[in-house]
């Protein structure tokens, strides 16, 4: 697999984004997943789909490198929008048959939803590949930083959020093969029967889970190895103020942000 | 494999987070998922019995607090009470794996399992009758919810946590709860 095709993974550059302050990076990405969240109408959508372009532009890579971990779940996206289009409401309907109602209703439910997973793993994957993993787990912990007047460990909190945010993409790609196997080995999703759909979900259980557990080792004893032993005892260079771009950075998420709630 | 690091704990923590956000993501194509078969509830679970309270209690809070901030599920209105009652699951099952020794190690992780699941409920409904429904909280309509609804998810939760737990100590992913002596 080529580096740049990787999901979740840091990919050196000299961009624009890859040059602007983390901190900035990571609030901004809060702030227009809330405007990713927020949003329902079509100007809205036209906006965010917009800003994403333009941040993937930005990042100075082939726009398919940002779009990679939606690219290879296409087949999950394309599940996510006929079950709501065709289970979620039985009012209003287009077409009916026997349990399944082709609704209105429905199908915005099954865009709005894959338009909002779909935009936010692209934003996800726009912040992990400008940023190098000890960025983000400084913002994180710049985030949680008030609760060490608690005497709750931030740090080691910090660093399993960032630890977790980046195992998302590799998760929903391990699940997508996992399920994959599983429909090949007769595994029936799309049954109508509900508890034969639920029945199909449950043997990919465990193996989610061993894989995940696998990957969770894997990573341990590597951190281990390296001479990790929690974030206490770590050291970090000197923190610097933000600077003026990266203030300006978060003066138009906040903007794109607010157009999305007024609009 | 005797015990588990500091390290590696985190990291298992870590990864049960992102299945809060990954397993409702494929439990999504069937209707009312997230209520029926409560997918958010097995890592939590899984988090607290193999890493502990502390461990659990951080899965239960930031697992549905990351879920509902990048894909909106659960809404912000059912956040506060969720993140109560996964953080319960996940204490009451790390400190009774401590507490809870019957030499068997299924049994006593059925014993963890039906406390949290009996304790997390309870909370849950003692959180919104006093905080985040105050006023509105009918019992009749959260037994409804509780029992009625979410049997299948309950059923789940008791046929697979113990069943995924075992897998992982027979994978050495964890360690053996009783060790035998040639190990």
């Amino acid at each position: 697999m080529k580096l740049t095709n990787m999901t979740g993974l840091y990919v050196p550059a000299k961009s624009p984004l890859h040059r602007l302050d983390a901190r900035a990076k990571f609030f901004g990405f809060l702030i227009l997943v809330a405007a990713v969240i927020l949003t329902d109408t079509l100007y809205g959508y036209a906006i965010i789909v917009a800003v994403t372009i333009a941040l993937a532009t930005m990042c100075g890579m082939p726009l398919g490198t940002a779009f990679a971990s939606v690219r290879r779940l296409w087949s999950v996206f394309i599940i996510i929008f006929i079950m709501n289009a065709f289970f979620f409401a039985t009012e209003e309907p287009i077409w009916h048959w026997w349990i399944i109602t082709l609704s209105k209703a429905g199908m915005l439910q099954g865009f709005s939803v894959v338009f909002r997973i779909l935009i936010i793993m692209v934003l996800s994957n726009i912040l992990t590949l400008t940023t190098p993993p000890m960025e983000i787990t400084g913002a994180i912990q710049l985030m949680l930083k008030p609760l060490n007047l608690l005497r709750i460990p931030a740090d080691d909190i910090a660093m399993i959020i960032s630890v977790a945010i980046q195992f998302i993409p590799t998760l929903l790609e391990e699940t997508d093969t996992i399920k994959k196997a599983q429909i090949a080995r007769g595994a029936r999703f799309e049954s109508k029967k509900l508890r034969e759909r639920a029945a199909a979900f449950l043997p990919l259980l465990v193996p989610i889970f061993l894989s995940a557990f696998k990957r969770a080792d894997e990573l341990a004893m590597a951190m281990e190895a390296r001479g990790y032993r929690g974030a206490k005892n770590r050291t970090k260079k000197k923190s610097v103020p933000m600077n003026g771009k990266a203030w300006l950075a978060l003066v138009l998420c906040t903007a794109i942000c607010a157009a999305e709630i007024i609009i | 494999m005797s015990k588990m690091s500091t390290v590696k704990k985190s990291i298992i923590t870590a990864v049960c987070i992102a299945l809060c956000y990954a397993l409702p993501l494929l439990f999504h194509g069937v209707q009312n998922a997230g209520i029926i078969f409560t997918p958010m509830h097995i890592p939590v679970f899984i988090c607290g019995l193999v890493c502990g309270w502390q461990y659990g209690l951080l899965c239960g809070i930031a697992g549905p607090a990351l879920s509902s901030a990048m894909t909106g599920m659960p809404p912000a209105a059912m956040l506060p009470s969720m993140m109560v009652e996964l953080a319960v699951y996940g204490v009451v099952t790390g400190l009774l794996m401590k507490v809870v020794r019957t030499k068997n190690t299924v049994a006593d992780l059925y014993i963890c399992l039906i406390a949290a699941i009996i304790l997390g409920r309870a909370m849950n409904a003692v959180t919104k009758a006093l905080i985040f429904a105050k006023g509105e909280f009918a019992l009749g309509t959260w037994v409804t919810g509780t029992l009625l609804v979410s049997w299948p998810g309950i059923l789940i939760q008791l046929v697979f946590i113990p069943t995924v737990v075992v897998a992982l100590m027979k994978a050495h992913l964890i360690p053996e709860r009783y060790p035998r002596l040639e190990d």
